[in-house]
Order: C-alpha cells, then sequence, then structure tokens
C-alpha cells in the first residue's frame, strides 16, 4: 500500500502531491532497449543508490512484470505508471511507496516522490537530492541548452512534473474550474479531472499540474505551483463558507446522507464511493463530522480501486463497502 | 498509449481474459472498455484516472502536438534517419517521441521550433548534473573553493588558489 512520505498542510482539501523527474542516460538508446540493457539501466541506478547506505536500505529492488495484478495493483495506488505496468520493467521503491524510482517507462528512469497535502517543496527537496546521488554516478543525457533530454520534447528541460490533487467540489458547483483552468495555463499549469473522464470530474477532484518544463526553473515551478494552489484552495473555503451560511440544509443533507451510505451500504460501486467520500471530506472540513481525518480517507480511496481489491465486479463491489463500513466506523455527525 | 481495439483514444483500462486458458490483454480507452467488457464506462474510466495521464503531449495527434506531428504530407517526405538510433524522419513525427538523444541534434530543425511552440521557451534554466556543472566553469568552482578557504582561516589554501585562478583567468583573457 502507498502510503507517503511528506505530509503537508491543508490536508482537507490538497489531497496528495506528486513531483517526477524524467530522466535518460547517456549510452543507452531511448527505444527498443533490449530487456538487457533495460536491467543494466536498472542495475545502475540502484547501485548508484547503495553507494549512500543510509539511503539505500529504505530501498526495495523488484521486477514489474508487464500485465501483472500486482503491476496493475500498484498503478492504482499511483506507486507506477500504466505504461509500465504494461510494459514491465524495474521499480526502485521505498517500503512505504512514498518514492518510487520506475525503470521501463518512455524514459529510462522516471523518479516519483508522493506526499500527502500540500507539499511540493519537501518532494521536490527529496526527489532532488535522489536525482543528484544517481547522476553523481551515471552520465546524463544533458544539453546545456535544452537541459534533461526526455524521449518526450514535452517533458525536456527540468524533466519536473509536479502535481497537486485539490478537492473542489464548491468550485466546480460555482462554475469556477474554466476560469481556474484559464488562470493557471497562462501561468503554464493544467488543472484536470483526477477520476473520470470527460467534463465531470467524479468528487470534484482535480490535478493541478504544470505544462512547461523549459525555460523555467525547478524552485519556480514549485513555487507557481504552490502559489496558485494557495489561491485556489482560499477560494474554495470561501465558497464553502457561503454554501454553508446560505445553503446549510443543502450541504449538511449531502454529508449526511453519505455518511449513511458508507455506514450502511453492502455493495457499492467505484464512482459512488468517491462522491460519497468527496461529501465526508466536506463534512469534516465543514466541522460537521468527526472521527475520521482526511487522510484517512485518501489512503482508502487507493484501497477501493478495482484491480485493488480484486475479484470479480460483485465480489469488489462487497469487499470496497465492507471497506467503507469499516472506514467510517468512528465517524460521528456532530450538527 | 493508443487503445488497442479503436486505435484512437488513450487507453486506460488494461483488460484481460482468459478463453480456454488462452490469456488475452488488451489496453482499451473507456468507451471500448465499456464496450468489449460490459462494464459502465465509469469503471474503465475510473481504473486508473487521469491521475497519470500528464505527458500532455504523449498523444501525438493531440491539438498541440499535431500542428508538427501529424502533418502526413510531411511525414511522406522525410527520408533522413539518426545515425545513433535510426530513427526515421517520419517516425518522429508519427509518434512525436526522439528515439535517443542525439535525435534532438539529427533533427533539431524539426525539434528545436517544435520545443519552443510547446514550452515559450528554448533554453534551460534549471538545475544540472553535477558533472556537467563541474565542467561548465572551472573558474567558479575555484572561487567557491577560495571564499570558503577564507571563511575557514585557511591562508595557504587561499593564496594557493587566488594565484589559480589568477593564472587561469590570464590564459582565458590572453
Amino acid at each position: 500500500m502507498a502510503e507517503f512520505e511528506f505530509h503537508g498542510g491543508f490536508a482537507e482539501l490538497a489531497v496528495s502531491t506528486r513531483v517526477r523527474l524524467a530522466r535518460n542516460f547517456k549510452g543507452y538508446t531511448y527505444r527498443d532497449l533490449t530487456a538487457e540493457k533495460q536491467k543494466e539501466i536498472a542495475d545502475k541506478i540502484y547501485n548508484a543508490i547503495n553507494a549512500a547506505p543510509a539511503i539505500a536500505k529504505q530501498f526495495t529492488f523488484s521486477e514489474i512484470k508487464a500485465g501483472s495484478e500486482d503491476a496493475l495493483s500498484k498503478v492504482e495506488t499511483h506507486q507506477i505508471s500504466p505504461e509500465l505496468a504494461q510494459n514491465g520493467g524495474y521499480l526502485i521503491a521505498t517500503e512505504n511507496g512514498g518514492v518510487s524510482i520506475m525503470i521501463g517507462e518512455e524514459d529510462h528512469m522516471r523518479l516519483q516522490v508522493m506526499g500527502s497535502g500540500l507539499c511540493p517543496k519537501e518532494c521536490m527537496q527529496e526527489a532532488s537530492r535522489l536525482a543528484s546521488l544517481i547522476e553523481s554516478q551515471i552520465p546524463m543525457d544533458y544539453d546545456k541548452n535544452l537541459g534533461y533530454l526526455t524521449a518526450c520534447p514535452s517533458n525536456i528541460g527540468t524533466g519536473l512534473r509536479a502535481s497537486v490533487m485539490l478537492h473542489l467540489p464548491m468550485l466546480e458547483r460555482a462554475g469556477g474550474i474554466s476560469e481556474l483552468l484559464n488562470a493557471a495555463g497562462r501561468q503554464g499549469f493544467t488543472v484536470r479531472g483526477a477520476y473520470g473522464e470527460g467534463s465531470r470530474a467524479v468528487g470534484g477532484f482535480y490535478q493541478l499540474s504544470n505544462q512547461i518544463t523549459l525555460g523555467i526553473s525547478e524552485d519556480n515551478i514549485i513555487e507557481k505551483l504552490i502559489e496558485i494552489c494557495t489561491e485556489v484552495i482560499e477560494k474554495e473555503k470561501n465558497l464553502r463558507h457561503r454554501v454553508s451560511s446560505q445553503h446549510e440544509l443543502e450541504l449538511t443533507d449531502g454529508v449526511c446522507r453519505a455518511v449513511g451510505t458508507l455506514k450502511n451500504a453492502r455493495q457499492i460501486q467505484t464512482n459512488e464511493a468517491i462522491d460519497c467520500l468527496s461529501q465526508i471530506l466536506i463534512g469534516i472540513s465543514m466541522k460537521y463530522l468527526q472521527g475520521v481525518s482526511p487522510e484517512d480517507i485518501w489512503k482508502t480511496e487507493q484501497r477501493i480501486q478495482p484491480a485493488v481489491l480484486g475479484g470479480t465486479t460483485n465480489e469488489r463491489d462487497k469487499k470496497r463497502a465492507d471497506i467503507l463500513r469499516n472506514l467510517t466506523k468512528p465517524l460521528e455527525i456532530i450538527i | 498509449m493508443l487503445c488497442q481495439h479503436c486505435g484512437k483514444n488513450q487507453a486506460t483500462t488494461f483488460y484481460k481474459e482468459n478463453i480456454n486458458g488462452q490469456t488475452k490483454q488488451l489496453a482499451l480507452c473507456p468507451q471500448c472498455a465499456a464496450e468489449l467488457t460490459g462494464e459502465t464506462p465509469t469503471f474503465g474510466s475510473l481504473f486508473n484516472s487521469s491521475f497519470w495521464n500528464d505527458d500532455f503531449f504523449k498523444d501525438p495527434f493531440s491539438t498541440w502536438g499535431s500542428s508538427l506531428f501529424s502533418s502526413p504530407k510531411q511525414a511522406i517526405s522525410g527520408g533522413r534517419r539518426c545515425n545513433t538510433c535510426g530513427m526515421t524522419e517520419s517516425e518522429l513525427r508519427r509518434t512525436g517521441r526522439a528515439g535517443c538523444g542525439d535525435c534532438y541534434n539529427s533533427f533539431s530543425d524539426i525539434l528545436l521550433p517544435y520545443i519552443k511552440k510547446l514550452h515559450g521557451a528554448a533554453a534551460h534554466v534549471g538545475t544540472a548534473p553535477k558533472q556537467v556543472e563541474q565542467s561548465k566553469n572551472p573558474l567558479d568552482e575555484l572561487k567557491t573553493r577560495l571564499s570558503d578557504a577564507v571563511k575557514s582561516e585557511n591562508y595557504e589554501e587561499a593564496a594557493k588558489l587566488r594565484d589559480e585562478i589568477r593564472r587561469q583567468e590570464g590564459e582565458q583573457n590572453g
């Protein structure tokens, strides 16, 4: 189960933070890498980490078998990318899954650090520390004008993708997402629904991340990300207070119904579960509910995904309901 | 990765079926996953969410990428190859991916304007790997060492460094 290395602020509204660095090594092509070459790269990275024993002991080396159940469940806990699960490769990761180094993606190495809440700075520091450890021992594909070279030109430069998952149900309700999208776009950032496809973001969860990787420093990307996030969080908070004073009955009704559903359901599909968890998060932040932390909810979100649960659809829906009843046991309505 | 059924949309679901002991595996987009598995589309889309969908140009036919990579005329005209990895110009245009670091040199006339368009910049200002940083300007490193030596009152070392800096500056200017 992926847990987080870092715990940032605003946990009720900023669900999680992820920082990812794309790197390629000199002397290897990006495509058509033989299995031997890929293993060679993985070994080199692992050896580089082993040069720092204090860091190395936190990491384990494993092979990702293409399309395996284990690979798919790692995708759902956000530990590896779908591409790695599909292609197969190697994973060097901390026991708790907060840091994962993927080998077998379109770039030789994808180094990812995750944290809960809003913690891009902390994640970036950890990612940089690990990247420099590796880079000091393995020559990189680096160009002084273009920066770190990547398979896709969209990642070139810093190779950095930093993102924060935000819970913005009220902003969504007030029609503020397109405005956010425009504002973020002007600064080289983008917003997309974290769950679901198309126009509807299930549960009001959105992912904010940088689009530009060249011509801007890592520190600058991180600072901008934090700036935009804090602004959006402030907006969402204000909207919540406005809604709670003007439409309190509707708001509490939604929250309390979700509590009822999760405390009692015997089978539940992922979408409905995410929607209910979204309501519970609102309830906790508005102090309508107590007994469960936002972090517990985020961890549970990972545990209720289809491949993590396994089995047939019916079995999954039942297991999911069981987990959610368990999660909501200590939950109390306090209004 | 594109859906292996329709070949159009981004695949988000991995579908595995076992018929008489033969396992078949497909990467599908939400729509095809729904069609083939009978699951609701939301299941497919939730399967991995767009959490990972952050390589904005992974799909070369995306709006941003299309301007450069999906013009069929250009694709046919290209016969050049990267000497290092063998990537051809048409492959580069089709996939939107460099085959190796040298592709950025081999196809710089295609890639550089594209990069500039994507990022609004064509010069890296972020960190560099340690090895590169050191080789960039040995004088800077000497100067850092000099100031460290002065701070730690290691005047003998500082004098040596000062002389070395003067010598190297003399070489550069002369």
